[in-house]
């Protein structure tokens, strides 16, 4: 009789994932990203609570996006603003907009908007925001993003382990960066980044619906990270980051 | 039992310590894998003379590793030399052919006189491949009588043209390894061909398992199904010797 080898009763329950995204890409296959399809999927995951962000507003409108999201508010979905590099004028309209609605968190999507590092935006934006209160959830390349977006409370969301060395040592210099485990699948990634600059800058981000959310949780379980260590990342070091005191 | 046709032996040149047999060893005790083939990683990145004898020597410590022999395509007759003296070991049991780290791609002349070395011998090649590689790889299996070939990383973010040429021809593999792991991709691939092409594969050490574990385990196959990727479809691709 057959039997399925691929099993994981271990997987760390998950009270906080940083790295949610509700709508659609344009130039690609792949979910549709209804809110509805995506809060199904973080239950099945494990996921109790997502820091979330709107893909309309990344691609398309920023105001109607960050409403979208805004709506969604409640125990599974923890609403996080975009602003469009492309538009730094807006952006900071945006900030200023987002921060008297409460929200605690900006994501910024330079690859989607095709922004460059060095672009005037990309440093205005992030001191505005972190000037607002706002922490930066932050795509892009960590080995170029971490210049504008010094001495801002970051989460880099695209650490992939060909770069951790380039986190660790931006990380040495700057207290308030930190990183997403999605792409740090490397055998020892988690644990180098905890020796090096502390547990606490690692954050669990799945990035559901687009992403397989088993594969962080289950580089967690598998990790040599203690028990109080695994249920930081998996979700107590973004609640002290958000100043989420529930 | 899972078999994992895709793995390293050696260090890399990131910012990770994973050069150590002992590492191999752990890496797969995490996730249940009872046994590796695996590619020296100096023999894919830099000497395949000095890397596949140093790797012949590591295999002789463990009956949890088999090896593939690394070919680099510009250097055929180290290939041959290599092939002479290395086979009677009896500890290798396939090639590995990496088309990026020797810019040899699956349709350039060298690669596809190494892969008709590789089917002289009667050895299954693992090849690098990604985004539309797959297809020129299951082009060269059309084309060489008796090759067996595994698309290493299913094309990656190709993984649709993966899908293509695995039901193009009947010999060609396809394993998931990729650190980028997008929804679905593995079920998308094992629901479009047929179940005896599906391996795993998982990259380690340069890569955790947990991407290919997690992918496969996110897939949710029937247990008939699991079984042939785990380590059936390896089995007979490598004819192992079943316990």
């Amino acid at each position: 009789m057959s039997r399925n080898p691929f099993v994981a009763a271990d997987l760390p329950p998950v009270t906080l994932d940083v790295d949610v995204l509700v709508g659609r890409y344009a130039d690609r296959p792949g979910p549709t990203g209804e809110p509805a399809a995506v809060t199904a999927l973080l239950a099945a995951n494990g996921i109790a609570r997502a820091a979330v962000a709107s893909l309309r507003a990344a691609l398309f409108d920023v105001r109607s996006g960050n409403d979208e999201v805004a709506a969604l508010a409640g125990p599974t979905v923890l609403p996080v603003g975009t602003l469009d590099l492309r538009d730094p004028l807006g952006a900071e309209r945006e900030v200023v907009r987002l921060a008297g609605q409460g929200v605690r968190a900006v994501r910024l999507f330079p690859d989607e908007q095709h922004v460059e590092p060095d672009f005037p935006s990309v440093r205005h934006v992030a001191r505005r925001a972190a000037e607002a209160g706002l922490v930066i959830l932050a795509g892009g390349d960590v080995r170029r993003y971490w210049r504008p977006l010094r001495g801002a409370t970051v989460i880099f969301l695209d650490t992939h382990f060909y770069h951790l060395g380039d986190f660790v040592v931006a990380a040495r210099d700057e207290p308030g960066f930190h990183t997403s485990t999605r792409l740090l699948n490397s055998p020892d990634a988690l644990e180098t980044i905890a020796e090096h600059v502390g547990v606490e800058r690692l954050l669990y981000g799945s990035r559901t619906p687009f992403y397989e959310a088993a594969v962080p949780r289950l580089r967690l379980a598998r990790s040599a990270l203690g028990p109080d260590a695994v249920a930081a990342v998996a979700g107590g070091n973004a609640r002290r980051i958000l100043g989420l005191t529930e | 039992m899972i078999i994992d046709v895709h793995a390293h032996w050696g260090p890399w040149f990131f910012s990770m310590e994973v050069g150590a047999v002992v590492t191999n060893l752990a890496v797969m005790d995490r996730y249940g894998i009872d046994l590796a083939v695996v590619s020296a990683t100096e023999a894919v990145i830099y000497d395949p003379t000095t890397g596949n004898r140093a790797m012949a020597r590591m295999l002789e410590t463990t009956d949890r590793l088999l090896g593939y022999l690394t070919i680099n395509p510009r250097r055929l007759d180290d290939a041959e030399r290599d092939l002479r003296e290395l086979l009677p070991t009896g500890r290798f049991v396939g090639v590995k052919i990496h088309t990026d780290y020797t810019g040899s791609p699956p349709s350039s002349p060298q690669t596809r006189a190494a892969l008709e070395l590789a089917a002289a011998h009667d050895l299954p090649a693992l090849v690098h491949t990604w985004d539309r590689s797959p297809l020129d790889l299951a082009a060269a299996v059309a084309d060489i009588p008796g090759l067996r070939a595994i698309a290493g990383h299913m094309g990656a973010n190709g993984w649709r043209h993966a899908v293509e040429a695995a039901n193009s021809v009947d010999r060609l593999w396809l394993e998931p390894c990729f650190s980028h792991t997008e929804a679905g991709r593995f079920a998308a691939v094992a629901a479009a061909v047929d179940p005896h092409r599906l391996l795993f594969g998982t990259d380690a050490t340069l890569i955790d398992p947990a991407a290919a574990y997690g992918a496969v385990l996110a897939a949710d196959l029937e247990p008939e199904l699991a079984e042939r990727v785990a380590w059936r479809n390896a089995a007979d691709l490598f004819r192992l010797e079943r316990a």
